[in-house]
């Protein structure tokens, strides 16, 4: 009876505690047998499909072949095994889509769709298995426009793409035309390297040629899936037009670094950014290779001739402009944009984690803690790496490619010194918390980790070492464990 | 200079190597060998702007090679590359130049024995290429060959015996010099290489005159000269020249080392451009002492106006003046008998001066140093590097403040007759032949920050064992902070490069992979 009681009390406690966790946080689960499972699964799936079938062509070809399957079966294991998401609402929530476009086209019912942890916009397809991003999730505006992508990616499972460009690729790579041509290259002794080129650019022309062909049928191929189920068709077209403008949300919105790290010392420091070191070559732009700037040369078609395309293909019927956002996949597009933030700090891309929490402030109440975490754990780890002369390795650098606001914030976080971030952290701290409808408790993980973050940051780091006690005790399995208390570390700590 | 693998598998590698770097790193696969002299830094005055990386690709025709001349800019983000067809593996880049228009490069024609510039606009298009000399000396030759063999830590300064120096002149030209051990040579050139002016060794002259430049400012080109009566005299004395830019007149010509009362050797010679001064910094002796074997009494600063009078000179006596400020670790090598070498004068933003030294000895049993001294032997003799010092001294040329930055000792073998030299000459030739662990000084356009990098390693033993890149960082905005960065890696070679401010660049060479990795690194300040 006593232990009955002491049982209901336990649970209770974790009730309450659990209740005083904001709802806004992103998936984790420590145990990882289920995606150990699901990694192993995919890879024998892969594994036994691209090497099932009898190989054509020669002793060269059938080894290339089958240490391109094995790398391939290695990527996708690695791929789920570390970053599949398999949550309760978005992956959830995706599986949910999927099943209805299987439903709609039951021919395709042995493919599976998992949903990684990966911040970049995209979604492909290997073997039997699509892979969607969550980075994508943010971009869309409904359930229809994410239905049309992973038709498209399904048309490719569908049309044996995968299959069929191996092949073409390594007949053509193994063809007794490619030997006598390398050959007669070799030979001739001279000008290898730029005959080579010309022959590498040949082969790449070719068989960009033949994918920007199976783009095309996926377009259309998932077009035709789309329309067989319950989605809007129209909003394909719509799907092409956000794709098009995939990375430019990043430069609308340019954190307010002054409202955030301007105050005592750091006032003004933040006014004005930095201006770009002025070059003294005038090249005109940094050298492309022609893979780069010649769009018959890309894998994908521009997104305004495949747009052109699926306009004919509806016979005008299409979705253009923005359009309204449900409010249940308003909430998946926050989430998924929790979990990009996590993935951003997960592969140590502390400039994008720090400058993607800055943005999460002012568009997410709910999720203000956790944001506010981040930004902390960020400025910890940028100052731990630049003291380990590791800065470059965890901060891209300020070029032409990136869009013009993250720019301007990378060369401010170059100019910032070791000393800064204890002030940066401080003048964070008295930002005023958001009035989030979840007030987040001090024992929270990421609550904890910040705190012991900005302890470290600190002039005086003494509190470091209990908030880093504490840590441990309650979160012995804890997500951010590794990065913050590695064992390594612990030791020397504790030495 | 770099060579490329000749593969299939290279040249995908290669392009994918092309489009990477958007972080300040860049990873080149394919390489199959690399010295240190294939990557230069491009200054535009004192801040590096830029890389030149030069590489040996792939066989023209039967008679010449494709070289590859890739530009970087100041974040490895590759600019271009330049593809020359040149004598098949004889062709080698010594030096760039760039003077804020355009881009001259300096090479080593060995087929034909011949010293070449070619000159670029900033766009990189070609605007003249020429044969300068076609007469090279036996110490040039042996400078270019020392240039083309070093791998190990050598610096800045390192060809200083070799003669070969090309220098830019803003908006005007570039100044090449030479010199064959007899004679020195200069010549002025434009953008598009016409010849502007020359200036050599009279033809009537006694003595041998051997130049070493060791700045370009406003106006002036400014070195060291070096005067003997014969090849094989040990009557060798220093003076301090400089040369008008403009019409090549020589507008000074001072003796450093003549005094009555000491025995004066130069280190290094700059000009305070605010006050219009030459200025040269040395240590001194008693004259009847021999460097080396007696220790030196001080150093010393000698100024002139630029028309070449004597303004004053000021000892700074070990015991009297310096002694009092110096910290208890660069006391306790003084009494050791090491002595100082200048590598670097700078002039702050606030107007303080800043000499850059490093502590060095003969080391050795005693009849070896004797021997090097006396100039027969020596096989055993070394030179031993110790501390590095920063003298700070006020607008006053008042020595305010000594800074010690102790390093572990390290050695490089001293030749047979070292000790002739002169203890300044000494110093030299271990720069010369990279013994010394400082690198370089980088500073800021406006030259409110510095930044001294050396490299601690023991020479003897080569770069596998502990190694540290150190940064000793000053200047008008900061107190001095040394920021030391672990040097060690699995590379076959590394090296450290100068880079923009606030930076400095690693490069590490792995053989076996074939692979080269630059990266740009963050200093603590």
């Amino acid at each position: 009876m006593l232990r009955w009681l002491l049982l209901v009390l336990l649970l209770g406690i974790w009730d309450a505690r659990a209740q005083s966790v904001p709802v806004s946080r992103p998936y984790f689960m420590p145990d990882t047998v289920r995606a150990y499972k699901l990694a192993r699964a995919h890879r024998t799936a892969l594994l036994a499909q691209l090497e099932g079938a009898a190989l054509p062509g020669n002793a060269d070809y059938r080894n290339h072949y089958r240490r391109i399957s094995t790398e391939a079966a290695t990527d996708i294991y690695n791929t789920i095994r570390y970053s599949a998401l398999l949550d309760t609402v978005l992956d959830a929530a995706v599986q949910r889509i999927f099943s209805r476009i299987q439903q709609g086209n039951p021919t395709l019912r042995d493919v599976e769709l998992v949903l990684v942890r990966n911040p970049e916009p995209n979604a492909y397809a290997v073997g039997r298995t699509v892979v969607l991003n969550v980075g994508l999730l943010p971009t869309l505006e409904n359930e229809s426009q994410l239905a049309y992508v992973l038709c498209h990616e399904l048309a490719h499972v569908q049309s044996r793409h995968l299959q069929t460009t191996l092949h073409e690729r390594l007949s053509t790579l193994h063809s007794r035309d490619m030997r006598r041509q390398v050959r007669h290259i070799v030979q001739a002794e001279y000008n290898i390297n730029s005959r080579m080129k010309e022959l590498v650019m040949g082969l790449s022309l070719s068989s960009s040629y033949h994918q920007r062909r199976h783009e095309r049928q996926a377009d259309s191929l998932g077009y035709e899936l789309l329309r067989r189920t319950s989605y809007a068709a129209p909003q394909a077209y719509r799907t092409l037009q956000l794709l098009d403008v995939a990375d430019a949300p990043a430069s609308e919105t340019n954190p307010e670094l002054a409202r955030y790290f301007g105050c005592g010392g750091l006032a003004g420091r933040f006014a004005t950014a930095p201006a770009p070191a002025k070059s003294i070559f005038t090249v005109a732009g940094p050298e492309k290779t022609p893979l780069q700037t010649t769009d018959t040369l890309k894998s994908h078609p521009d997104c305004a001739k495949r747009m052109a395309y699926l306009h004919g293909l509806a016979g005008g019927q299409i979705a253009e402009g923005p359009q309204p956002v449900a409010p249940a996949f308003a909430r998946l597009r926050d989430l998924s944009r929790l979990e990009v933030l996590q993935s951003w700090f997960d592969t140590e891309c502390y400039d994008h984690a720090l400058y993607e929490a800055l943005r999460l402030l002012p568009q997410q109440p709910a999720a203000d803690s956790y944001a506010r975490a981040i930004v902390q754990l960020s400025l910890y780890q940028l100052r731990q790496r630049l003291t380990e002369h590791r800065f470059t390795e965890v901060v891209s650098n300020s070029s032409s490619p990136q869009p013009a606001a993250f720019s301007q914030y990378l060369r401010t976080l170059h100019e910032l010194r070791a000393t800064d971030y204890a002030d940066l952290s401080a003048c964070f701290a008295q930002l005023p918390t958001s009035p989030a409808p979840v007030a987040a408790s001090d024992s929270d993980e990421y609550a904890l980790a910040a705190r012991y973050a900005a302890a470290a940051l600190a002039p005086d780091p003494a509190p470091a070492a209990t908030l880093r006690r504490q840590y441990l005790a309650d979160y012995p399995r804890g997500r951010l464990r590794e990065l913050l208390f590695a064992e390594s570390q612990i030791k020397r700590k504790s030495n | 200079m770099l060579q490329f693998k000749r593969s299939f598998l290279t040249v995908g590698l290669t392009l994918v190597a092309a489009v990477t770097g958007l972080a300040q790193t860049q990873t080149l696969e394919g390489i199959k060998s690399m010295s240190r002299s294939a990557i230069t830094p491009i200054y535009a005055g004192h801040e590096v702007k830029g890389y030149l990386m030069y590489g040996q690709a792939d066989k023209a025709d039967r008679k010449n090679d494709n070289y590859h001349l890739d530009f970087y800019d100041q974040d490895l983000g590759k600019v271009s590359t330049v593809t020359i067809q040149k004598p098949a593996g004889k062709y080698y880049l010594l030096d760039n130049a760039f003077n804020g228009s355009a881009f001259a490069l300096y090479y080593f024609n060995q087929k034909d024995k011949t010293l070449e510039i070619e000159t670029y606009d900033t766009g990189l298009k070609k605007l003249a290429s020429k044969a300068v000399s076609t007469d090279i000396s036996k110490m040039e030759m042996s400078g270019i060959g020392q240039k083309m063999n070093t791998n190990n830590a050598g610096g800045e300064g390192a060809q200083l015996f070799s003669g070969l120096d090309l220098r830019p002149v803003e908006g005007q030209g570039f100044v090449r010099s030479s010199a064959d051990g007899r004679r020195y040579l200069l010549e002025m050139y434009d953008n598009n290489l016409n010849l502007k002016w020359r200036q050599q060794t009279d033809a009537k002259a006694k003595m041998l005159e051997m130049l070493v430049v060791t700045e370009v400012t406003g106006n002036y080109l400014m070195g060291t000269m070096m005067r003997r009566p014969s090849l094989l005299s040990q009557q060798l004395s220093s003076y301090i020249v400089a040369f008008d830019l403009s019409t090549g007149k020589k507008v000074l010509d001072q003796p450093v080392e003549s005094s009555k009362t000491e025995q004066l050797s130069l280190s290094s010679v700059g000009y305070d451009a605010a006050r219009k001064e030459f200025v040269a910094v040395g240590e001194y002796y008693k004259l009847t002492d021999k460097p080396f074997v007696n220790k030196s009494q001080g150093f010393y600063i000698k100024r002139f106006d630029d028309k070449g009078k004597l303004l004053g000179i000021r000892p700074y006596n070990w015991q009297k003046e310096v002694k009092g400020l110096l910290p208890a670790e660069a006391r306790k090598a003084m009494d050791e008998g090491f002595i100082n070498y200048t590598h670097s004068i700078q002039k702050g933003a606030d107007g303080s001066l800043y000499l850059v030294a490093e502590q060095y000895r003969i080391g050795g049993k005693g009849m070896d140093v004797a021997l090097a001294v006396l100039g027969g032997g020596g096989g055993g003799a070394k030179g031993i590097i110790g501390n590095m010092l920063v003298f700070v001294l006020d607008p006053e040329y008042k020595l305010t403040a000594i800074k010690c930055f102790v390093k572990d000792e390290s050695k490089m073998a001293l030749p047979p007759g070292a000790g002739f030299m002169g203890a300044g000459l000494t110093g030299q030739f271990i720069k010369a032949y990279g013994g010394f662990d400082y690198q370089f000084t980088q500073q800021t356009a406006a030259n409110s920050q510095f930044n001294v990098v050396y490299i601690n390693f023991d020479k003897e033993k080569g770069e596998a064992t502990k190694k540290v890149v150190g940064n000793i960082l000053f200047g008008t905005t900061d107190q001095f902070k040394v920021d030391k960065i672990d040097g060690n890696s699995a590379a076959t070679y590394s090296y450290v490069y100068p880079a923009k401010p606030g930076y400095v660049m690693l490069v590490d060479y792995l053989k076996k992979q074939k692979q080269m990795g630059m990266k740009l690194v963050k200093l603590n300040m």
